[in-house]
């Protein structure tokens, strides 16, 4: 591996400030990484929470009484929504991800699907052209970077189109950052980065909203895994392709850090039959393109009931149940 | 990456450290609790606060490295 080529990648990242968004992750070795991960034999080990957070997307895609005759799968890895998805709710799928191998190991899925190979900040399509994005962009997704993509979505989107997202919250693995952090303060004197900053839920909202999304929901959820250990973590990790890609991620760990880090995560956050957990929360996240036939707030002074009348609600119940 | 080179041997290294890791539970569990212990007190955790815990610990696992080596 070249060493000298990357920190040479890193100071031209770090130097080129677009639309003064900072570059914080490399998506060259980001999408190295996926490749590598979608190539491994047994990459079906890893999928299980892409599998758990596809399902509970597509089951928001249930609760929305519409059918879509046009769906988008943005940063679909291997299609982990699509199988969850029916012929009658959704036509006709698009289904793009940065990295080939996983969209040729992708899972059978009964919706006539078609695959572009696509990053997620420059979509390839015409505006207006779709009436449904899911997206699952787990904490791979340059969260800086994250505005661009939700304004493509934006834009490919129809009027009264609906975008149904996941993405990787602040909580998540804050055990293997604590322990990562605390070792290498206590090994080495200070502490780099491992795990990439992750979205607030706050700063959804405000996201959502600045790209010109109507009627968000977000609401956050959190999966406990269990792991025998740190490095089980750490590899598992690896394996679903969400390595550290950060410009200014450390070439090396040390041997003693890891052990450091070991052995505090199991003392600090194992459990009792010697497993150690690692959380990931999930903020999912619901936002409609504006259209006229949507609900928009009244005029203001337009009330003609008043907050005053909340107390003689339970009297109008009454007499409603007894008339 | 038929061929052993030092990237499949060092991966070969690391998938041996749990198990290694689990015969020094007592010396990770000193070292664990030490840690814990600063982040719990007013004090700040600085360098090697912890250094006699981890060097226990570390002694322990390579002493289990090298009687475990095939």
């Amino acid at each position: 591996m070249n060493i000298s080529v990357r920190s040479l990648q890193s100071l031209r990242g770090l130097s080129s400030g677009r639309r003064g968004a900072m570059n914080v992750f490399d998506r060259s070795t980001k999408r190295k990484q996926k490749e590598w991960a979608s190539s491994l034999l047994d990459s079906d080990k890893y999928d299980y929470l892409r599998d758990e957070v596809g399902s509970r997307v597509a089951d928001r895609v249930y609760d929305v009484s519409r059918t879509f005759p046009l769906a988008l799968d943005v940063g679909c890895g291997k299609s982990h929504m699509a199988e969850h998805l029916s012929k009658d709710i959704v036509e006709r799928l698009f289904l793009t991800d940065i990295s080939d191998s996983s969209l040729r190991n992708r899972r059978k899925c009964e919706i006539p699907s078609h695959c572009v190979l696509a990053d997620e900040e420059f979509l390839p399509f015409k505006e207006n052209t779709f009436d449904l994005v899911l997206s699952i962009l787990t904490h791979i997704i340059n969260n800086t970077k994250y505005p661009v993509v939700v304004i493509q979505i934006h834009q490919v989107l129809k009027p009264d189109g609906v975008f149904i997202g996941a993405v990787v919250g602040g909580e998540t693995l804050y055990e293997l950052r604590c322990s990562l952090q605390l070792a290498e303060l206590e090994r080495e004197g200070g502490f780099a980065p491992h795990i990439s900053p992750y979205t607030a839920v706050t700063d959804l909202g405000n996201l959502l909203g600045q790209a010109g999304f109507n009627m968000l929901t977000v609401d956050i959820d959190e999966v406990q895994v269990n792991y025998p250990g740190m490095l089980e973590v750490m590899s598992d990790l690896q394996g679903m392709g969400e390595s550290n890609c950060a410009w200014n991620r450390k070439s090396l760990l040390h041997r003693d850090t890891i052990l450091a880090a070991a052995a505090i995560y199991k003392e600090m956050y194992g459990n009792e039959d010697g497993s150690v957990p690692a959380t990931f929360q999930i903020l999912y996240m619901i936002g409609w393109k504006p259209h006229e036939s949507q609900a928009k707030p009244v005029k203001r002074g337009s009330a003609n009931v008043s907050f005053a009348d909340l107390s003689k609600m339970s009297k109008l119940q009454k007499t409603n149940e007894k008339s | 990456m038929s061929s052993s080179n030092v990237w499949s041997r060092s991966r070969a290294r690391m998938r041996l450290f749990p198990e290694l890791l689990a015969q020094c539970s007592g010396e990770a569990a000193a070292y664990g609790k030490c840690v814990a212990s600063t982040t719990t007190g007013k004090q700040e955790l600085t360098k090697n606060m912890c250094v006699k815990e981890f060097e226990a610990l570390k002694s322990c696992f390579q002493s289990a490295a090298k009687k475990g080596v095939k």
